[in-house]
């Protein structure tokens, strides 16, 4: 669980400036849903939390996030750390060519937490965190490939928080998915905000309604809303955002 | 429109002509190599070049091969990951890209050439199995290094992602995701390297091969004999006639094409059992 403290956020890839002086406090504890039409920098805003804007050459960023008054963007912060602390979740799942166990025993070789024993219990708790445990608990050491796609996808949830991370980014992590499978990661993202700071970007404004706690609208790269869902949904203080919820445009 | 489409059929029937070519002449080659079947019979695989056998031929042809994977695999490798994660693009890289093109393209006396004045006189490692292997490395390293960067290029990049977002440093990534996922491509290009050296004649000529040795080479500084050096010599310095060296003509071709067989059909196997190659 951790508080993210966004100030004065800038983001540019190459001359286009994809975030404008973005300013919010995401509260720890809540689902918090990032949504805005189609490259309004909603991922681009996802993607600075765990600093992996900066694997794509061209990026730069100004302005701070502070997770538990510490700002990631200072020179000191290990980045490998913060990815560990802040887990993720890809619009299209994404498991490793490994077996399932190997996928969510991945990172926690990476960052040696354990082995043995104690990596079995951590990989057995972990999918079962992410409700998958009884669907491949017989079939741990199959390829990761021969799940499903709604598999796959608490797959990949199950191996960001088998690394024991406080904040959990979800970037479109039901477009790919029927709706069957779009409904179990609903409902799981609900009870993984009682442990953890959930953020989840979407362009889905229902599913944005039915998840979350918070919402921030974005629009052209600048946050236009941002307050509780009911709120936001019931009476928008920003014309934009109205229009938007009631699909006049996205 | 029934204009256009039969002329298309003349340009494809055009097109398919080099192929057609191409496969006429194979036939042709093995079905003349076949019938030298006859001249070897099995025990001259094992039988001493001092009574008139190929054991030592076959044999140092595959210590020449394998010391040269050894020597072209790891720096092949090493390069071609160097070159795909971690060179920045510029200059430097293109001059490389450049230079690798050249040598791949380099005939191969020259490169014979440059191994007998650099590795057998100016290393001192003289007419020997390890100059043998420096030189035909020199001609395996761009088959390597390409094969290698196309088999790097094709891990996908949502991989990448995955490994980088939990934490993973860039060489975590390279070690335990990229390169396991490229390995299938990465083996075969030194397979399809191997096969580019296996019949290589002009490399080893003048860098580390006699006509008849006493047994084996006992260590890798001295002398060796081979099956594509040994059917040069027989046929033009002693003027043997072509049929008495059928045998070691059979088997080198044998030689050459499992090697480019194995090669394919691993690049076979391993497309259908990683299903994000399709």
């Amino acid at each position: 669980m951790a508080e993210v403290d966004i100030r004065k956020l800038n983001v540019w890839f190459k001359d286009n400036h994809v975030l404008k002086d973005l300013t919010l406090t995401i509260e720890e504890n809540a689902v918090t849903a990032i949504m805005g039409p189609s490259g309004c920098g909603k991922s681009t805003l996802l993607r600075a939390i765990n600093r992996m804007n900066e694997t794509i050459d061209g990026c730069r960023t100004t302005g701070e996030i502070y997770i538990d008054g510490q700002n990631i963007y200072n020179g000191n912060t290990d980045v490998y750390e913060l990815r560990r602390r802040v887990g993720m979740v890809f619009q299209k799942p994404n498991p490793l060519p490994k077996s399932i166990f190997e996928n969510v025993a991945f990172g926690v070789k990476i960052h040696k937490l354990a082995d043995g024993k104690k990596l079995n219990e951590i990989v057995e708790r972990s999918l079962k965190e992410a409700v998958l445990w009884d669907e491949v608990k017989d079939r741990l050491h199959e390829s990761a490939f021969s799940l499903s796609g709604g598999q796959q996808q608490r797959l990949c949830i199950a191996r960001a928080l088998a690394v024991n991370p406080e904040i959990i980014l979800l970037d479109e992590p039901c477009s790919a998915l029927d709706p069957i499978a779009t409904q179990k990661i609903e409902t799981l993202m609900r009870k993984l905000a009682e442990k953890y700071t959930v953020i989840i970007v979407t362009h889905n404004v229902q599913q944005a309604a039915r998840v979350s706690d918070y919402v921030a609208f974005l629009y052209l790269g600048k946050l236009i809303e941002y307050g509780p869902t009911k709120q936001v949904f019931e009476s928008p203080k920003h014309e934009l955002t109205e229009r938007y919820i009631t699909g006049e445009f996205g | 429109m029934m204009r256009s489409r039969s002329w298309e059929k003349v340009f494809f029937t055009i097109l398919g002509a080099p192929a057609a070519i191409c496969l006429t002449v194979f036939f042709w080659i093995t079905s003349v190599l076949l019938t030298g079947i006859g001249t070897i019979r099995l025990n001259l695989l094992t039988t001493s070049a001092l009574q008139g056998g190929l054991f030592e031929m076959i044999v140092g042809t595959a210590y020449l091969l394998l010391g040269a994977a050894g020597v072209a695999g790891p720096v092949g490798v090493f390069a071609a990951i160097h070159l795909t994660e971690y060179a920045r693009h510029g200059r430097l890289i293109r001059v490389i890209d450049q230079a690798i093109n050249n040598l791949a393209g380099m005939p191969s006396i020259l490169i014979g050439l440059f191994g007998y004045a650099f590795f057998c006189r100016q290393l001192g490692l003289g007419i020997s199995l390890a100059s043998g292997w420096l030189t035909l490395a020199l001609m395996m390293l761009p088959i390597v290094i390409r094969g290698t960067e196309e088999a790097i290029k094709m891990v996908p990049y949502n991989f990448k992602e995955a490994a980088l977002a939990l934490g993973a440093s860039k060489w975590e990534t390279v070690k335990s995701v990229t390169v396991p996922s490229a390995a299938p491509g990465i083996i075969t290009s030194i397979l399809l390297g191997m096969a580019r050296v296996a019949g290589e004649t002009a490399a080893i000529l003048f860098t580390s091969c006699v006509l008849v040795t006493r047994g084996l080479p006992k260590s890798p500084f001295e002398p060796v004999m081979a099956l594509a050096f040994n059917l040069f010599v027989k046929i033009v310095a002693l003027g043997e006639s072509p049929d008495k060296v059928f045998g070691i003509a059979l088997i080198l071709f044998l030689l050459v094409i499992s090697f480019a067989s194995v090669g394919i059909a691993l690049r076979i196997y391993y497309r259908r059992k990683q299903p994000w190659l399709r």
